[in-house]
């Protein structure tokens, strides 16, 4: 009787969980679906094609044209991954290869700190810090006025974010990989940088790639942070030093406002269906890589 | 060319792990470094190429002479020694890399080769020389870790010969592998001794006997008993080497 019991709510316990877990994944279809619905009416006014590669933003016309805040977003996005990665690896080189113990106990929870700590946090040391340096001191020497809030200080706020949510996880990646094989490394006379370099990075390839592939997806929906330093100005980028305006700060900006707009609230809708499949195909693709990289090493 | 240790400590945190060992490992021979688990033997040889040195808490006193220079001195250049010495661990460990790569990381490293001619001809030259070059022929690019055990053993052997090494240090080198590799890989060692000091640590006393020249008898960290292998098994001094022998623990 007893072990009936047991095995009755072996059963229960795993139908929970299973009713939990397609729940979780059938929220995202739920997202999906409802992003695209929401969007109709602006893909039934204007053309996709329109609406993704035109650069005129006149709400008032009914004229929506993306193409200015998806490379608003793109170039904030990669130069955050551009600042972060190679900061982020050569920290948790450091940290794994390199530091004593006692300096490991110190840098991890500060780490961990830097993690938990409130986008709002990061935007506001941006607006003090990062745009009046840009502003005085950089631009300048490249431009004749430059106000700070531009692609760069998104940039660099976003890169900063992104660190210690990159540090920690090449931190596991690099933890995991056997002593063994490092000391195999070193045994044929390698010093320990050629060994990080020519072994654990190679070893851990692909939990690089799919750490890179987190932490841009972070970057490309973080908003608040990046909403107080890009600018906000509606135009294609076309350097570091232009305002830039990427779509979660378009949709944080407005939405709730001016929505009596015909297709307004449709159009920041369609801009948020944007985003999840920019991010959706990303992982797409980067599992893709992932997948083809590690049938070729086994 | 020899290795001599001269009253050497060493200690881990609070436990001292190696007591006062003073041994001299002649050269173009094999010592076979038996004893119970626990008892020092991998520890003496990780000291050897200064592997220990990643050990958290670990502190060495004594004298190592390698050709005559003290390795543990804070002047000694580690990278240089370990090309030296070289070593084949318990387990293999093939890097994350093709076969090829595998032998050619040391010579790359060491910057042995001008012309990628030389380079394949060494790499060639010592995968024949643990008998894996017609094993392998047409899968020199395959990554490494597709080779059976066995094979990932020779492998690493061959990639330690591949930098020339003077001294080679086998860490129960044949402990995982199955009877008939392990045969291989122990013969390969007895064909490399003319042109390599080798120093074995084991913990088949079979083995010992198999192939040893010399034997180091270590017990709680101390050498109890060393002298060539006949004088050692047959002939032994001390009461423990006698007990250790007669299997009364191990």
């Amino acid at each position: 009787m007893r072990n009936k019991t047991r095995i009755v709510k072996d059963k229960l316990a795993q139908g929970i969980m299973l009713t939990i877990t397609v729940l979780a994944i059938l929220l995202v279809a739920v997202i999906a679906v409802g992003l695209y619905l929401k969007s109709k009416p602006v893909l039934e006014e204007s053309s996709l094609w329109t609406l993704l590669f035109s650069s005129e933003w006149r709400p008032m016309k009914g004229a929506f044209g993306f193409l200015p805040f998806i490379m608003g977003t793109v170039w904030v996005t990669l130069l955050s991954i551009l600042i972060a990665l190679p900061i982020s690896l050569l920290t948790a080189i450091y940290l794994t290869e390199y530091a004593q113990p006692m300096v490991r106990k110190f840098v991890f929870p500060a780490l961990d700190i830097l993690a938990a700590l409130p986008s709002v946090i990061y935007g506001v040391w941006g607006v003090l810090v990062i745009v009046p340096f840009i502003s005085r001191h950089l631009a300048p020497h490249f431009v004749d006025f430059s106000t700070g809030y531009t692609v760069l200080a998104a940039g660099i706020v976003l890169g900063v974010m992104v660190i210690p949510l990159l540090v920690s996880l090449f931190i596991e990646i690099f933890s995991a990989v056997p002593t063994d094989l490092r000391e195999a490394s070193l045994a044929l006379g390698a010093t320990r940088w050629q060994t990080a370099k020519k072994v654990v990075l190679r070893k851990t390839v692909s939990g690089i790639i799919a750490s890179t592939v987190l932490a841009v997806s972070r970057a490309l929906g973080e908003t608040i942070a990046v909403l107080m330093v890009c600018g906000c100005v509606i135009g294609i980028p076309k350097g570091v030093l232009d305002a830039c305006y990427p779509i979660p700060a378009l949709i944080a900006n407005n939405y709730g406002e001016m929505l009596s707009m015909p297709f307004y609230e449709s159009a920041l809708m369609f801009a948020a269906l944007i985003l999840f499949v920019i991010v959706l195909l990303f992982n797409l693709f980067s599992r893709i890589i992932l997948y083809r990289l590690e049938k070729s090493e086994m | 060319m020899s290795i001599e240790i001269k009253n050497l400590n060493v200690h881990i945190k609070e436990n001292h792990i190696l007591k006062n060992v003073n041994l001299t490992l002649p050269e173009k021979q094999i010592t076979c470094v038996i004893g119970p688990s626990g008892c020092g033997k991998s520890t003496l040889l990780r000291t050897l190429n200064r592997l220990i040195d990643s050990t958290e808490g670990v502190r060495l006193e004594g004298e190592v002479l390698v050709d005559g220079q003290d390795i543990i001195s804070s002047g000694a250049e580690i990278t240089e020694l370990r090309r030296k010495i070289g070593l084949v661990s318990q387990r293999p460990c093939p890097l994350p890399m093709s076969i090829f790569d595998n032998v050619a990381y040391g010579c790359r490293i060491n910057k042995m080769f001008k012309k990628r001619r030389q380079l394949i001809y060494h790499v060639q030259k010592n995968l024949k020389a643990v008998g894996l070059l017609d094993e392998i022929k047409g899968r020199m690019r395959t990554p490494a870790a597709r080779l059976s055990i066995g094979q990932q053993q020779r492998l690493c052997l061959a990639r330690s010969l591949a930098v020339r090494p003077e001294y080679i240090l086998a860490d129960e080198a044949t402990s995982a592998l199955d009877p008939i590799s392990s045969k291989t890989v122990e013969d390969l060692f007895v064909s490399l001794k003319d042109q390599y000091s080798i120093i074995m640590v084991t913990h088949t006393l079979r083995q010992a006997l198999r192939i040893a020249d010399n034997v180091v008898f270590m017990y709680l960290g101390q050498v109890i008993e060393t002298g060539s292998a006949n004088q050692v098994f047959n002939h032994p001094q001390q009461e423990l080497t006698q007990k250790y022998l007669s299997g009364a623990f191990s």
